[in-house]
């Protein structure tokens, strides 16, 4: 025993020790909680989109508009749905974004049986959750908050149409194009009457290529070769397009093995092995060696239009003033083609109540308005309207590029499986230009493994 | 109540003590694995339906050689990363099996980089290792020598991602080492002293013997996973060039949410598990049996201390 312990007096109303006072606390705090939760249910209807084109909110502080690269692919989306939940303080967007191209999470989502309320979808990928009753045909639905599809542009129309019903809203067509740097053209000397120079054949592509290389030091051309497949199978497909080769014989034969095929093959091999296209890029390091003016033609798609002209109005920096874009020359054709593919925002099938259902439609018809906000990207627009206003065509570089929506052309609609195409053709492309396999054996193997996966397709009967 | 009825419903009420974790057991693994082994006999698609093609997928995938490919990149991977993988942990917990600061400072760096995520493992990297512009690129420059494709040269790459692998996943056997060494008593060591017996003597007679069993299960558990890599070439590289960094995982995942064949990607899972299975066992019984023999045939090291 430490000493006597003095006897306490008991408190006529004795305060509660700190424990207790914490433990009312925890107590009154649940009654509250559970009162809420009492109340009427909230009015708020919540909305998961699902998107791609990457993550910037701090380039656009919530409630503000973008106060970095306002024309860039992100900003501009993070911006639209910001004012969409302005406007619509009944609907909550829950904003879950997928890296590019988002369909192995979409996929997964899908087969879980959780897919998002609202996504985006490539034109291209569309046929195949469509032919699996994967996302709802929309004509009752865009009826019913007066989105008008008659005023869709031929290839967004096209893109989102299967087997004659609209199953998204088309947000823009898009193909690769060549991004100049007019500085470094200039002093290759490959400008005239403030144009580039750029080649109407092979021959010519490989001279102005070595005269440019000659005259700067640096490459001529700038794109991804490493960590990448789509690229390298969307120049091969718009050059095909070019000698009006027929790609698919039917919607499960691919025909690669052809002397069109190898033409332009052996092109790209060449230019990469005579160093006329930076060796080891991947595609942020191909989008950075362009902006700081290592390399003459960046061949990346409409989307970089936006970035590429914040750029060229930028003091200072290399494409300062120096910056065009134009179609892919034609190298041996006459007729300006273009493989295009394009963005639309579906809706997967899934239990929604009317409000969420409705709510969906009100963003579809939201995006649909903001047509002209969303192709200031670059990306070519879906509407009618925009395509035709002063207002789109007034934008730079817009009037080189407008052509390619009607003009464009994408796989046959019938072909399955678009993406996991892309990445054979692009994983075999890579092989043979960078000298890891021979052209024949690529192209033969790139052949086989496409109409391998076509044919294991399971039948639309099976599913 | 009888004895005997008493002790067998201990016996049956023992069982309930280990029931959640059977449930959520045969739940999680042994359903999906069963599961697994039946989907591979069909041609099924991602999302639903499939028709019965028996041992199709397995003969398909022994004629396809992009999965070929896969295999032997996989065994190529587990050969340059098990190795070392075994060997530098236990190089490194015998150098830093002391109790000063630098010990633990050390110990603390080494194991840093198993806490990151494999994401910002590859993002790191693909910085260092980027034939344009990456630091070992901008190093080679600076002594006037041409950048190195770590990763676009197929014969470079998966040597790249083997020593990626090795950098990250130092820091667990290293911790398993340092516990096995820290249960080796002490008193083994100062008869050792007393006997005057080498440093290589003691590494070798007392230290090495004493944490065999642990050498054992770091390598089977590295083999075990290193042939399901999977992250590092999918985001650095995406298999590619040529193919040359395409492991087997990468190459079900492709099957199964790419083209959404998953009949066909489960028949690849089964042949991977296959070979796991036989790699783990062979080297079980290799190693035990040689542990077993040596210890048979060594003289005890611990006298009458």
């Amino acid at each position: 025993m430490i000493g006597p312990f003095k006897k306490r007096t008991p408190h006529p109303h004795p305060l509660p020790s700190s424990g207790e006072r914490e433990f009312r606390a925890v107590l009154m705090a649940l009654i509250g909680l559970t009162l809420m939760s009492c109340q009427p249910k909230s009015d708020v209807t919540e909305v998961t989109v699902q998107r791609i084109f990457g993550e910037c909110r701090a380039n656009v502080p919530q409630g503000q508009a973008p106060i970095k690269n306002p024309d860039g692919e992100c900003e501009v989306v993070t911006h639209l749905l910001d004012e969409f939940q302005k406007a619509n303080p009944d609907i909550k967007l829950k904003v879950n974004i997928a890296p590019w191209p988002g369909y192995d999470q979409l996929s997964a989502q899908f087969a879980s049986g959780d897919p998002p309320d609202i996504a985006t979808m490539h034109m291209s990928a569309m046929p195949d959750f469509a032919s699996r009753g994967l996302i709802e045909p929309l004509d009752g639905g865009f009826k019913e908050v007066s989105l008008d599809v008659d005023n869709f542009t031929p290839a967004a129309r096209n893109g989102v149409t299967i087997d004659g019903q609209v199953y998204g809203m088309p947000f823009d067509n898009w193909t690769q194009l060549w991004h100049v740097n007019m500085n470094l053209f200039a002093k290759a000397g490959l400008v005239r009457d403030g144009q580039p120079i750029l080649p109407r054949n092979p021959d010519e592509l490989l001279a102005q290529a070595r005269q440019f290389k000659a005259k700067t030091g640096l490459p001529y051309l700038l794109q991804p070769t490493d960590n990448e497949r789509a690229a390298f199978t969307r120049n091969l497909f718009t050059y095909l397009l070019d000698q009006k080769a027929v790609v698919f014989s039917d919607p499960k034969t691919i025909r690669l093995n052809t002397p069109e095929a190898r033409r332009i093959v052996n092109l790209f091999k060449q230019i990469y092995a005579e160093g006329l296209m930076a060796p080891g890029q991947d595609y942020p390091a191909a989008m950075a060696a362009f902006l700081n003016g290592e390399g003459g033609i960046c061949l990346v798609g409409t989307w970089m239009i936006g970035t590429f002209e914040a750029e060229a109005n930028t003091a200072g920096r290399p494409l300062y003033q120096g910056y065009t874009v134009k179609p892919y020359p034609m190298l041996y054709g006459t007729e300006q083609a273009a493989f295009v593919d394009g963005h639309a925002w579906v809706m997967p099938k899934r239990d929604r109540t009317p409000a969420e259902r409705a709510a969906v439609l009100k963003l579809m018809k939201f995006l649909q308005v903001h047509d002209y906000d969303w192709a200031r990207t670059g990306h070519l627009p879906t509407q009618k309207d925009v395509a035709q206003s002063a207002q789109y065509l007034s934008l730079p570089h817009r009037n080189d590029i407008v052509a390619l929506a009607s003009t464009g052309k994408t796989l046959p609609a019938g072909v399955e499986r678009q993406f996991a195409i892309q990445d054979i053709v692009g994983d075999e492309m890579a092989s043979a230009i960078r000298g890891h396999k021979s052209v024949d054996a690529a192209l033969s193997d790139a052949e086989h493994r496409v109409n391998d996966l076509l044919f294991h397709v399971l039948s639309r009967q099976d599913r | 109540m009888t004895a005997s009825s008493l002790k067998s419903r201990g016996s049956w009420t023992n069982a309930l003590f280990v029931a959640p974790y059977l449930f959520v057991y045969l739940c999680l693994l042994i359903y999906p694995l069963i599961a697994g082994m039946g989907l591979s006999l069909f041609k099924a698609d991602l999302f639903g339906g499939g028709t019965f093609v028996g041992f199709e997928n397995f003969a398909r995938l022994f004629r396809d050689e992009v999965f070929l490919q896969s295999v032997a990149n996989t065994f190529y991977f587990v050969a340059l990363t098990v190795p070392p993988l075994t060997v530098l942990p236990l190089f490194l917990a015998l150098l830093l099996n002391r109790t000063t600061r630098v010990a633990a400072f050390f110990r603390g760096v080494f194991f840093s980089s198993s806490v990151l995520s494999v994401t910002i493992v590859t993002l790191v990297w693909r910085m260092i290792l980027m034939s344009e512009g990456g630091l070992a690129s901008n190093i080679t420059a600076l002594f006037g020598a041409e950048a190195i494709a770590f990763l676009s040269d197929p014969k470079i790459v998966m040597i790249s991602m083997a020593i990626i692998t090795v950098w990250w996943c130092l820091g667990l056997p290293m911790m398993l080492y340092l516990s096995a060494l820290q249960q080796v008593p002490k008193d083994i060591y100062e008869a050792a002293e007393l006997d005057n017996a080498s440093w290589w003597r003691t590494l070798w007679s007392i230290t090495l013997p004493s944490v065999s069993r642990t050498i054992i299960l770091v390598a089977i558990f590295e083999c075990v996973l290193q042939f399901q890599l999977f992250g590092q070439p999918q985001l650095i590289t995406q298999g590619g060039p040529n193919g040359a960094s395409r492991p087997i995982v990468l190459f079900i995942f492709e099957i199964g949410f790419r083209r959404w064949d998953v009949g066909y990607a489960a028949a690849a899972s089964q042949i991977l598990f296959a070979i796991i299975l036989i790699a783990t066992l062979v080297q079980y019984f290799v190693t035990t049996r040689r542990s077993r023999s040596e210890a048979l045939a060594q003289p005890k090291v611990r006298g009458n201390a």
